[in-house]
């Protein structure tokens, strides 16, 4: 059990040395996604200063709870994208016949599929994430106590699980399909918008469908509201949302890899 | 003559009419976005006096439907497109053709402009009407003023386009410059929240960029917020915009052919 634990770590570290090398071998590229990634976050949150200074709080939020919740939901965004950025692309390693080389191996498939790719440059969407969070925490008041910090690391935790878990069951559809099309940036944008943008704006319909059937509204905006005290316009649960989301996380996933197993059985290769 | 760029035109629009399932989710996801925009312009103005700016909840839903469907149709691939055949060297083979090089490109925008009209920007309009009836112009004028002036706004973005590929020529390695300039334009140019609503330092600077030119001008003509007498105006402005951006790209291309390397092949 130790020595197979190593074993991962150690295949693992290394993957992530090859990972990082080749992305810094265009110093141009990765200049380019520094300079993109701050301005398209930082318009983000502009444009939202711009909307609640000429109009009113967005549904009793104001703009110091807004960077509080854009914040949250980009850092998580960002760690997902620097771990699991490989489950965006499993219908190119279908079809180009990458995915029959995971299979040869003797290991765990959806370990490899993840630790073969660490995307470094995901780290760029951190920074904006950071920054926009710390800034929200101070004007919102946000308290640094034990017990919140403690609190935020196990909703990060959960909310990175749940958007693996979702992106692991739509690139499964490849399996079947041998692509997925553009789903992952249709995804993309729903999580931004939900996760990002507080999730009361919305329709009823789509608040509980985000709450229920794809419980998005568990990585970002439920903990925002409790943390910050705001009314987050209806849902009430018994426990704090710091527990309901690493454990709607956990469950996500568990059900992802099973969607994953069961996907991998029907799995024919596409041929080299 | 022009039956050539036709050709490359049609090719292009019938190749980009075989992918089908691609399309769908495209058009989702610029329906998600509309929807999700709108819904956020909805609690914006809900309990508030009615009108901001002299905008109305309407104006600003027609506005935003508006704007994502012509930036589904304002194809500019160019940057792309010459970073992509320079990095496989296969510039080269483009450079045979008796025809220019950069108005080949353009005819294959062009040709994807008119699949993305009838397989984008089309099935979008339908959905989004259904959701928000339908964003009709502020007057038959203003919509006959419109049109043209999304010409002049595509002949910006496309000589903008063409500029950051120029880039490529020097550097080989172009990364993602392509997208800086996009995420700058989407802001500047008011296509997610018009610049009217911006602070007023940034609004007066904006007038002497080529941005707000792009997206904000036809739109507000459409809605009704520029006044015909001050759309032909802001048109002279978009006019003044493609000469002076033809001419740079003009200067700059003539510098960067003799700049040319050939990767490979």
């Amino acid at each position: 059990m130790v020595s197979s634990f190593k074993h991962y770590v150690s295949v693992a570290s290394c993957w992530a040395r090859l990972a990082i090398q080749r992305q810094l071998e265009y110093p141009l590229f990765l200049f380019s996604w520094l300079l993109m990634i701050p301005i398209q976050y930082f318009s983000g949150i502009w444009m939202l200063k711009i909307i609640v200074d000429r109009f009113q709080a967005l549904n009793g939020w104001d703009f110091p709870q807004l960077t509080f919740l854009y914040g949250l939901g980009l850092i998580s965004h960002g760690i997902f994208v620097v771990f699991f950025i490989n489950t965006w692309s499993m219908d190119h390693m279908v079809i180009n016949g990458g995915f029959d080389r995971l299979l040869l191996r003797p290991m765990n498939v959806f370990f490899q599929l993840v630790a073969s790719y660490v995307n470094f440059i995901g780290l760029i969407d951190c920074i904006p994430g950071v920054i926009i969070f710390l800034y929200g925490c101070e004007i919102a008041g946000f308290e640094w106590s034990l017990v919140n910090i403690g609190k935020l690391i196990l909703v990060l935790i959960g909310g990175i699980l749940i958007r693996a878990a979702l992106f692991t069951s739509l690139g499964t559809i490849a399996f079947w399909t041998k692509r997925n099309g553009s789903m992952v940036g249709f995804a993309l944008t729903m999580l931004e918008r939900a996760t990002m943008y507080p999730l009361s704006m919305y329709p009823f319909f789509l608040q509980a469908l985000f709450t229920f059937i794809i419980p998005i509204g568990f990585i970002s905006f439920y903990p925002a509201a409790e943390f910050l005290g705001t009314d987050n316009g209806g849902l009430e649960l018994p426990l704090s949302f710091a527990l309901w989301t690493p454990l709607v996380g956990i469950i996500c996933f568990l059900i992802a890899s099973g969607i994953f197993r069961f996907g991998m059985k029907n799995y024919e290769s596409a041929g080299s | 003559m022009l039956q050539a760029y036709w050709y490359i035109t049609k090719m292009k629009l019938l190749t980009n009419l075989t992918y089908r399932f691609e399309v769908f989710t495209s058009v989702a996801t610029n329906l998600i976005l509309t929807l999700a925009s709108v819904f956020l312009w909805q609690t914006a103005y809900k309990g508030g006096s009615g009108t901001v700016e002299s905008l109305s909840l309407q104006d600003i839903t027609t506005y935003t439907i508006l704007s994502i469907t012509i930036s589904t149709i304002f194809v500019c691939d160019v940057q792309n497109t010459i970073y992509y055949k320079i990095r496989e060297g296969q510039i080269v083979t483009d450079f045979y053709r008796p025809i220019p090089l950069l108005a080949c490109y353009l005819a294959e925008d062009i040709g994807e402009m008119f699949s993305s009209l009838l397989n984008r920007a089309l099935p979008l309009i339908v959905f989004a009407s259904i959701f928000f009836g339908i964003p009709w112009p502020a007057s038959i004028q203003g919509f006959l003023l419109f049109l043209p002036s999304c010409l002049l706004s595509y002949a910006i973005l496309w000589l903008l386009s063409a500029l950051v590929g120029l880039i490529a020529f020097w550097v080989m390695e172009l990364g993602n410059m392509g997208n800086v300039k996009d995420s700058i334009v989407r802001v500047l140019s008011g296509s997610i929240v018009p610049l009217w609503f911006f602070p007023d330092t940034v609004q007066t600077i904006s007038k002497f960029l080529p941005f707000q030119y792009t997206y904000q001008t036809p739109l507000g003509i459409y809605i009704g917020n520029t006044s015909i007498s001050d759309g032909f105006t802001a048109m002279a402005v978009q006019a003044v915009w493609v000469g002076l951006l033809f001419l740079v790209l003009a200067a700059g291309w003539s510098r960067t052919k003799k700049k040319t390397l050939i990767q490979g092949g």
